[in-house]
């Protein structure tokens, strides 16, 4: 039986808005994944009401005290290094070696349930350091 | 004057895949997307530490004692070492240092810009509440301000 009306016109896929876009997306990809700052471990920062903390963009080694509950902390990340909670002498060592690649400032990064102790601990690392570096503590700047 | 041979077809742009990946653009950016939260800083004076070498201060420092509570943000008692008047909370140590501190020629202020001052948090001491009083002196206008060894 033969069939009315228009014959089916062939089926093209149209590939090249898809084209652009993978290509938008691959440059994306690539430029991103060298601007997130990989030093930055997600913590709970201590917001300061009216805080007079200012916004530093210098060169800088980031040390993150890594949180466990109850305030004690897991373990410390810094310079894309991860290293135990004590080991002190181990941090000094990666901070003077970041120092020693220009980095003038040391950030200090830890939540705001972390026990005062363990900062310390890495203030002292920090100081023990020898180059007098700028220390940094770090607070959340979205509630001023 | 007629044309002859085929019809040109009506030009069109097909737009159906353009679409659906700017949708699954859109969906992966909302569902992937988290927002950074802007940090800021407090700078701290980090001298160099002097093995066994006593350091006399011209201005015997102001100590501030520093206790969590709680867990609130407010949870924390502060104390003074000396024969300072007592304080129990941020806003009276904030309004004590801004009573006492020496504002200029003819001023009758105890601590200057530049005076010492130690905070001393206890072990146990919650960062935030530490960081809290640091923001209280740091506010009063107060330069030399260090976080010392647990008390």
């Amino acid at each position: 039986m033969a069939r009315k009306g228009n014959p089916t016109s062939a089926i093209n896929a149209n590939m090249t808005p898809m084209i652009d876009v993978t290509f938008l997306l691959i440059v994306f990809f690539v430029a991103v994944s060298q601007i997130v700052d990989r030093d930055l471990v997600p913590l709970d920062l201590p917001s300061p009401e009216r805080a007079t903390s200012v916004v530093s963009d210098e060169e800088r080694v980031t040390v993150n005290l890594v949180p466990l509950q109850d305030g004690e902390i897991a373990g410390i990340v810094v310079g894309g290094h991860t290293i135990a909670a004590d080991a002190m002498s181990d941090l000094t060592a990666i901070i003077n070696t970041r120092l020693a690649g220009g980095a003038e400032n040391v950030h200090l990064r830890a939540d705001r349930q972390t026990k005062y102790q363990y900062i310390h601990q890495a203030i002292t690392a920090i100081r023990e350091t020898g180059a007098s570096p700028r220390l940094q503590l770090v607070v959340n700047g979205d509630l001023k | 004057m007629i044309t002859k041979g085929r019809k040109k077809s009506a030009i069109g742009l097909n737009l159906t895949s353009m679409i659906d990946v700017v949708f699954l653009l859109l969906i992966y950016f909302m569902v992937a997307t988290e927002f950074k939260t802007a940090e800021e800083s407090f700078p701290m004076d980090l001298p160099l530490r002097n093995h066994g070498q006593i350091i006399t201060l011209d201005n015997e420092p102001l100590v501030i004692f520093v206790e969590s509570a709680g867990e609130g943000s407010n949870d924390l008692r502060v104390r003074l070492k000396g024969p300072w008047e007592p304080v129990s909370s941020l806003h009276e140590l904030s309004a004590f240092l801004t009573t006492n501190k020496a504002g200029g020629f003819g001023s009758g202020g105890l601590f200057a810009e530049h005076h010492p001052i130690l905070i001393k948090p206890t072990n146990d001491t919650r960062w935030d509440h530490a960081i809290a009083t640091y923001n209280t002196v740091a506010s009063a206008l107060y330069t030399n301000i260090t976080l010392d060894e647990p008390s």
